[in-house]
């Protein structure tokens, strides 16, 4: 499966959780929408997509939670006919992050939380230390950055 | 209707040698019901054993062998075991290397028909 990501430390924890979860699809975003990471996809307009619904579905969630206990939920599972998603935050060093896995049968939703966890793990103790930090996306600069980071993807020129 | 399962597990972890047994979802891998000695985690187990019992069957069926009907794993510091029944329930227990395999083989089919 192509793995790509925007920055190095993610790509080994996220191709380890993508193999072992036999994930068909797999997408690290932050909650503002950015993609950091994508296993899976071929076509940029998917990846852009998928990233601002699994933004507002985490969003969304996150607000239901809220309201429903008090806090945002941790988890979002859904179980479709063929296959399954899971959407859930992942919290390191370099902030919150969102990780979308699109799943089918050949895994189950025990063995996804079982790898998220350590995926969790994994990122946390990859992410570089807070002083090397870069700028949390601004929506100043949102589609200037969504055009940089799906260059980096899919390995063409950024085109402004 | 499911009949209470917390005592089919409790009778399976009475066993001599019998660290761990869980009622498991086959196709989500999660625990509907477990009865774990202190260090076991029971996340973990039911995930990955309901897998492999996926898988075993999945095999089986391809090898056009039929139903699985007991599956056992042998590791160096212990076994796991697992029954599966018509519905997606998998009963599964961890074993010391020394507990009696074929007793532990017959509660589990007792406690498959008292699943089914």
């Amino acid at each position: 499966m192509n793995i790509a990501t925007v920055e190095s430390w993610i790509e080994a924890p996220l191709k380890r959780y993508v193999d072992e979860v036999h994930a068909h699809l797999a997408l690290l975003l932050h909650p503002s929408g950015q993609v950091l990471a994508q296993a899976g996809f071929t076509r940029e307009v998917d990846v852009m997509s998928a990233c601002a619904l699994a933004a507002a579905v985490y969003a969304t969630a996150g607000e239901l939670g809220r309201h429903v206990e008090g806090r945002a939920f941790g988890g979002l599972h859904y179980a479709g006919p063929q296959k399954q998603l899971f959407l859930a935050p992942v919290a390191t060093s370099r902030g919150t992050f969102v990780c979308l896995t699109v799943f089918d049968d050949a895994s189950s939703l025990g063995l996804v939380r079982l790898y998220f966890a350590e995926l969790c793990r994994d990122l946390a103790d990859a992410a570089p230390p807070l002083a090397a930090r870069t700028a949390a996306p601004s929506f100043m600069n949102f589609e200037a950055d969504l055009n940089r980071n799906l260059a980096a993807l899919f390995g063409r020129d950024e085109v402004m | 209707m499911t009949p209470p399962l917390r005592p089919i597990v409790d009778g399976l972890t009475r066993q001599r040698g019998v660290r761990a047994s869980l009622v498991v979802s086959e196709h989500d891998g999660l625990v509907i019901e477990s009865s774990l000695r202190f260090g076991q985690d029971g996340d973990r187990v039911a995930a990955l054993a309901a897998s492999m019992y996926r898988k075993a069957r999945l095999s089986a069926a391809a090898a056009c062998l039929g139903a699985v009907a007991f599956l056992q794993l042998d590791a160096d510091r212990g076994r796991i075991c697992a029954v599966g029944g018509r519905n997606d329930l998998v009963i599964v227990v961890v074993a010391e290397p020394g507990a009696n395999v074929g007793l532990i083989r017959v509660e589990l089919f007792k406690a498959l028909e008292m699943l089914a």
